[in-house]
This record gives C-alpha cells, sequence and structure tokens, in this order.
C-alpha cells in the first residue's frame, strides 16, 4: 500500500494535464503576439513568421514532454498496483461458483437485507426494478415498527415502544429465558432516578411497574429500591454499579431487543448477508491459497460436499457445535450420524460399524476397555 | 476448540478489492490517451500550418493572408486547449476518487484485529460496495445510486461506468451496433492489446443485416471496407461471410443458419460485456458472489440443512446461525459445508433423555433465565422439561 500512496501523490501532483494546458497557452501566446506584431507593422510579416518556425516546434516539443511525464507516472502507478495485488487476478476465474444460477435467491437476500438493515427506500426501489421477489409478508412492516421503538430509544431516550412491544410478546419471550421486559423497565427506573429530581416519579415507577418481576428478580429489585437509602451520595455508595453506565444499558438493551425482535421473526440478529460476506472475505486467501496448490498438484478434492481445507474465523462466527469423529476424522452427517458408547463415548456411525466388522457380539470402545454390543449405541443429537 | 483467529492479515484481505484502484487507473489512461490523440492531431496541424503560412509568405502573400492563417491556427488551439481543460477535469475526478479509495483501503491497515468495532464498521462498508456493485452489474441502476447515496460511498464505487456499459449492452439487445462500434473506437488501441474480436463480430453482424435485406451490392462494399482488412486473422469468417450471400435467412443449413439466428445479438452483448469488464480489469462475476460463496461454505455445517432440529435459535443462549436463516438457506443448499479437524461443542457436555447433547453450564443458565424451580432444567431445542438427575456426561475427544 505504502508504494501505491507514493505513486499516487506522484501522479496527483506531477502527472497530470495542467502543465500541458499551460504549455499550450504558451503556444497560443507564441501565436497571438507574431499575429500582433504583424498587425502592427504589416512588414515584419516574414521576419516573425520565420521566428515562429523556431518557436513553435520548440513549443510543441514541450508538450509533448509534459505528455511523457504523465505517461511514466501512470506506468508507475500501474506496476505499484500489480505489485500489490499481484496474487490475486486468479479467482474470479475459477469456475467454482453455485450461485450464478440462484440469482433469485440472492435478490431475495439481498432485499431482506435492506428491509432489516432500516433502507427501506434502496429496498423499495430494488423491489420495483428486479421485479418480484420473495420475502415474507409483512417484513418491512416489522421492521418500520422494530426502527421505531429503536429510534424512541436511541434518540429520545422514550423506552416505552419498547416495553410495550416487550410486554405484547411475554409469552414468546418467557419461553425463550428472555428477561427482556424486566431488563427494560429497569432501564427505565434508572433513567427516572438519575434525572433531576427524578428519584419521586422512580419511586412510584418501582410500586407500579416492577412489582409484577417480585417472583424471579425480587433480588435485583431490592438493589434497585435500595438505592434512595443513598440517594444523596449515590456515587460512594455499594448501589453505584447499577447506575454507573446509563449510556452503556442502553446500547446494551438495545441490542438485546434487536435480537429477540429478530428472534421472533425466525431472523438471526445480525444480517446473516453482513456475516457470510465478512466470512467470505476472511476466508479467501486461504482458499485460494488452496486453489492454486490444487492446480499446481492437479488433483481435486475428493469429497465435494466439504472444503478441502480448514478456515480460521473470528470467535462468535460458530453458530452450530461441530462434531469431528475422533476415529475416522469426518464430521458427522444425517447419514453418518454421531452415536454414543454406553460408557459415554461418542464416535461416528460409520466407525462404529467397522469396529463392529468380525466380532458380531461385542465392541470395544476406543477410547476406555468398555465392551458393549453395537445395539446398546444409541444416536445423539449435538 | 476449532480454529479460531482474530488477525487481520490487511494485504490478504484486499483480494476483493483490487478494481476499487484498478477501475479509476484504467480510466485515467483512457483519458490520457485521448489527450494524446488531440496532441498527436494539433501538434501536425499545426506544424503544417506554420509551414504553409512561411511558404505563401516567401511566395509573396500579403500581410493579411497571414494573419487570417494565423488567426486560424489560433482558433484551433484554443479549441485544443478548452478539449484539454475536460480532460482535466474529468482527471481531476479520478484522482479524488483513487484518494478515497487508497485512503478507504489503508484504513484497513490500522484496524488491529477482526473482533474490533472499527473492523465491523470497514466491513459494512465493504458489503455496500459489493452490493452496489452486484446491483450494477445486474442492470439496477436507480437502486445503486440510491443506496450509494444513503450510505454515502458513491467516491468507492462506478456507477457511470457499468451505466455506461448497461446501456450499450442493451442497445445491442436491440439490435442496433453504432453505440457498441462508437466505444470500440474510443478504446481502439486497448482493443488491440488485448486481441478483441469486438469489432469484427460487430462488423460481422452488419454485414449479416445487410444480407438479410437483400442489400447484397452494399453488402458486398462493406465487406470490402471493414471485413477484409481483417483476412490475416479471421480469414475463415470472412469466406464464411461470402458464401452467406448464397443462402437464404431462412436456411436450414449451418453455419448459416446460426450466422443469421437472432441469438447472435445475444452473443455479442455478452462479448460486449466480457470483453468491457477485461479491460477495466473487472471480474467476470459480481465481487458479491465471490465473497458470498467462499463465506457460505467457511459457515456452513452439516446441521444447517439437516432435518433434525438443532439447538439454533429456540432460546437466548445461542444466535441463529446466518445459513439456517431465511435470507441464506435455500442460496447455500449447493455448496461445501467448512471443514473441521477438531470437535468443538459446549464445555462440559452431558446428554438429556431425549438423546440431545447440551453444555452442562448453558441448560443451567437457561434454567435460571426460565426461572425453573432449582434442579430442574429443559430442552432449549425441544422445550421438554427434567430433573438435572437425569443427565449424563459424555465425552467428545
Amino acid at each position: 500500500m505504502e508504494s501505491i500512496e507514493k505513486e499516487y501523490e506522484r501522479l496527483r501532483k506531477k502527472s497530470n494535464l495542467s502543465k500541458s494546458i499551460s504549455d499550450v497557452d504558451k503556444c497560443i501566446q507564441l501565436l497571438q503576439n507574431a499575429r500582433q506584431a504583424i498587425a502592427n507593422d504589416p512588414s515584419s510579416a516574414r521576419v516573425s513568421i520565420a521566428k515562429l518556425q523556431q518557436t513553435v516546434p520548440a513549443a510543441l516539443e514541450k508538450i509533448k514532454d509534459d505528455e511523457k511525464e504523465i505517461y511514466s507516472g501512470l506506468s508507475r502507478y500501474g506496476r505499484a498496483l500489480d505489485k500489490t495485488f499481484k496474487a490475486t487476478t486468479t479467482y474470479s476465474t475459477n469456475d467454482y461458483d453455485a450461485l450464478s444460477s440462484q440469482s433469485d435467491l440472492i435478490k431475495r437476500a439481498i432485499a431482506m437485507h435492506l428491509i432489516r438493515e432500516g433502507q427501506f427506500a434502496a429496498a423499495s426501489t430494488f423491489r420495483e426494478e428486479a421485479g418480484p421477489i420473495d420475502i415474507p409478508p409483512h417484513l418491512t412492516t416489522e421492521f418500520v415498527e422494530m426502527y421505531e421503538i429503536l429510534n424512541a430509544m436511541r434518540i429520545h431516550r422514550n423506552l416505552g415502544p419498547a416495553i410495550a412491544w416487550a410486554r405484547s410478546k411475554s409469552t414468546e419471550l418467557d419461553h425463550r429465558g428472555s428477561n427482556l421486559e424486566f431488563d427494560l423497565c429497569r432501564l427505565q427506573f434508572v433513567w427516572l432516578f438519575l434525572e433531576q429530581d427524578g428519584q419521586m416519579r422512580a419511586f412510584h415507577y418501582a410500586r407500579k411497574e416492577l412489582k409484577q418481576f417480585q417472583e424471579k428478580h425480587l433480588d435485583e429489585i431490592e438493589k434497585l429500591l435500595g438505592a434512595f437509602a443513598f440517594q444523596t451520595r449515590l456515587k460512594s455508595s455499594p448501589y453505584a454499579p447499577l447506575f454507573a453506565d446509563p449510556e452503556k444499558c442502553f446500547n446494551d438493551v438495545a441490542n438485546a431487543f434487536t435480537k429477540e425482535f429478530c428472534s421472533l421473526l425466525g431472523l438471526s440478529a445480525e444480517s446473516p448477508l453482513y456475516i457470510a460476506a465478512t466470512a467470505g472475505a476472511i476466508a479467501l486467501p486461504t482458499l485460494m491459497k488452496m486453489a492454486a496448490i490444487m492446480k499446481d498438484k492437479k488433483t481435486g478434492w475428493s469429497t465435494v460436499n466439504e472444503l478441502p481445507a480448514e478456515i480460521a474465523l473470528p470467535p462468535g462466527y460458530q453458530f452450530h457445535s461441530i462434531f469431528v469423529c475422533p476415529v475416522s476424522k469426518d464430521q458427522t452427517t444425517e447419514s453418518n450420524p454421531p452415536m454414543m458408547l454406553p460408557c459415554g463415548h461418542v464416535i461416528a456411525q460409520e466407525s462404529l460399524q467397522r469396529l463392529a466388522k468380525g466380532s458380531a457380539v461385542t465392541i470395544k470402545c476406543p477410547y476406555c476397555p468398555k465392551e458393549s454390543s453395537l445395539a446398546q449405541a444409541i444416536r445423539v443429537v449435538i | 476448540m476449532s480454529m479460531s483467529t482474530t488477525k487481520l492479515n490487511a494485504e490478504n484481505h484486499l483480494l476483493l478489492d483490487q478494481p476499487l484502484l484498478r477501475l479509476p487507473h484504467e480510466l485515467l489512461r483512457k483519458n490520457f490517451k485521448t489527450a494524446q490523440r488531440y496532441f498527436e492531431r494539433e501538434q501536425k496541424e499545426l506544424k503544417d500550418g506554420i509551414h504553409n503560412v512561411a511558404k505563401d509568405a516567401l511566395a509573396g502573400a500579403s500581410p493579411e493572408d497571414s494573419l487570417a492563417s494565423l488567426d486560424s491556427m489560433i482558433n484551433r488551439m484554443q479549441g485544443f486547449k478548452r478539449k484539454l481543460e475536460g480532460l482535466h477535469d474529468e482527471e481531476k475526478t479520478l484522482h479524488e476518487h483513487s484518494r478515497k479509495r487508497i485512503a478507504h483501503l489503508q484504513d484497513l491497515y490500522s484496524i488491529p484485529s477482526l473482533v474490533d468495532e472499527s473492523y465491523d464498521k470497514w466491513s459494512r462498508t465493504r458489503l455496500d460496495r459489493l452490493l452496489v456493485d452486484f446491483l450494477l452489474r445486474s442492470g439496477y441502476g436507480n437502486s445503486a445510486r440510491q443506496l450509494a447515496e444513503e450510505k454515502g460511498i458513491q467516491d468507492l464505487v462506478d456507477v457511470d461506468v457499468f451505466i455506461q456499459c448497461s446501456r450499450i449492452e442493451a442497445s445491442l439487445r436491440n439490435r442496433n451496433v453504432s453505440e457498441c462500434l462508437a466505444w470500440c473506437g474510443e478504446n481502439k488501441s486497448s482493443l488491440k492489446k488485448i486481441n478483441s474480436t469486438l469489432e469484427f463480430e460487430l462488423r460481422m453482424q452488419q454485414f449479416i443485416e445487410l444480407v438479410r435485406d437483400h442489400r447484397h451490392r452494399e453488402a458486398t462494399a462493406y465487406s470490402k471496407k471493414f471485413l477484409a482488412p481483417q483476412g490475416d486473422k479471421h480469414l475463415d469468417d470472412i469466406m464464411k461471410a461470402a458464401a452467406l450471400l448464397a443462402f437464404m435467412p431462412t436456411t436450414k443449413c449451418q453455419p448459416y443458419k446460426d450466422m443469421y439466428s437472432s441469438k447472435r445479438w445475444e452473443f455479442l452483448a455478452t462479448t460486449f460485456v466480457n470483453t468491457h469488464h477485461t479491460l477495466y480489469g473487472l471480474p467476470s462475476r459480481p465481487l458479491l458472489h465471490i465473497a458470498l460463496s467462499a463465506g457460505l461454505s467457511a459457515l456452513k455445517t452439516p446441521s444447517c440443512h439437516s432435518s433434525i432440529a438443532t439447538s439454533s435459535n429456540a432460546s437466548t443462549t445461542t444466535s441463529l446461525c446466518p445459513i439456517c436463516s431465511t435470507e441464506l438457506n435455500d442460496l447455500a443448499r449447493n455448496v461445501p459445508y467448512a471443514h473441521h479437524v477438531r470437535s468443538s461443542v459446549d464445555p462440559d457436555p452431558v446428554v438429556l433423555p431425549n438423546n440431545r447433547i447440551h453444555g452442562r453450564e448453558k441448560l443451567e443458565e437457561f434454567a435460571v433465565k426460565l426461572g425453573l424451580p432449582a434442579g430442574r432444567i429443559r430442552d432449549p431445542t425441544t422445550g421438554d422439561e427434567w430433573d438435572n438427575t437425569t443427565l449424563r456426561k459424555v465425552f467428545i475427544m
């Protein structure tokens, strides 16, 4: 990148047309001077023109030099690009592309991405231009609502709409083990409490709204109310951490709200398109290296279903448990599921069957001395 | 744990971003070549002009005549200067694009790791760029422009280039070669360098259309003028073209049937787009395809299309896998899944009476969130409840 920057600076400062233009101007000046001289004194015409025969070619030569400078600047910048991107020309030409034939699905993914990111105007232009796209009905309405609630929370510090939403979905949220409603109400209490002369209102709020959470959150409610005893010197009280950083609380609660809202729609909290494109950019160097190696050795990879090498992604990019059979080193699949032996060790079904070959009666666990029969192995879901 | 990384290697990471700098560079070169062409022409004109005026003056032309000649030369040069100024403005715009793009790529070098918040932001801008690229390539210019504006990335995308490309592509689909021929004229030397046959194919089409209209005399003249000079490279095609005169547009005889076929226009449109992209250093496929097919595979697991539900979105303890999400699930169906060499499960795995395996800590955490009575646990996937005494330890090696 440094050489690109350096060559770019050179290009911008030196290799541009401004010098050519001023040299063309000088050339025009020569012609105009000659014209002026002839107009003033017609008898000098021959002399003036003879002079032009000397000066104009020299001026043109200068313009040519200016062009050479631009040309060399462009070439040098081009070479700097070549150097930085040298390894990268191959990927676009390879034919490993399962997506070209799926443009409808890609369009759907994009439309849903734009909607969930709140780009409603772009999304609707896109749907006008791209024709019918099969996206879940009401998706736009849902996300419009979500952004209204989020904006109320983030911009106006108004938790009301979020609390109302959580309350209307309390059964589903409870089922997921989500405490969103309580978290929202608790933040409302904290926010009131921190307002100028807000303690009285916070007190009333607690009596009215926090009571319903007693059963599950009594401890936390007691802590919140304990703050009243220290309201004049809250910062040095044991309750300080609860009230320390309401900005962060708003942010956390907004994220939790987004996650729950999307989950109830059956969607992930982050845009899948964003996660996948980011993972793809992280994976590409490895994939390309692999492609180059395989091209070199003229080999393909044995299983078309599986990438030929492991790709390292940041933590947080793993969404499922992974089970790799310790015997065969294969990942288990629906057709080759994980099986648990009575001793609690898990191996893949195919490995188990291979172990059972020969002795139909007992299998010895590969990892402990325990023996069992094939029928005792249980299919598990990891 | 499976292999994971937070390390950001900026140099490697810019694989997708090459066209970002290549395109303005190509446009700058094209801009410069236009300037050069003007200059060649004007320099010759001026030299000849001076030469003639000197000759005439020696031969006794009046000073008035000399003045008139000089005036016309001054006019020409001023016209030349105006053209250069126009090109210089274009150059400045392109330099500005390059500057912003270099700065954008440079930003990546100052990001400490893949888990840093600034990387998230950078990667979102990248996705927006890839989306605009995809929209442009698909011919959805308005959406592309709108998204670029809403995201403030107009300098990082090349809306105008693609819109011009789509326009010419559409003109070919409407059976009109003139715009595309003009484009070939503008890019003559670059096309020659990559041995492009685009212009020849366009000329051939013109010829075919003349024959189709029974304008054989014109067709012959046209082929003499535009096809024959390419004889050393395209002799076979030219012979076929000559033979075409003997066949009716309704012929079933090959290759003449194909030459008359309307599919040839489709072929011209695709050839043009490919040539255009090659010339400007643009990949033939949308960058989004490249990023997504890599990303889908890197994330995909055998569970993502399994008929047995796994614990992906039923509780707050886990977040929904992007591959399992509605947006991408069908799309990822045909890509290979990621390779893993080691298992990766929640710590302290236990098996429930329904043969599902979860981490003990996760189950307990979930039970607290649900407010279950002490000693009870609930399967986050199926919702079944048991006593925690029914849990059995499993060994995942």
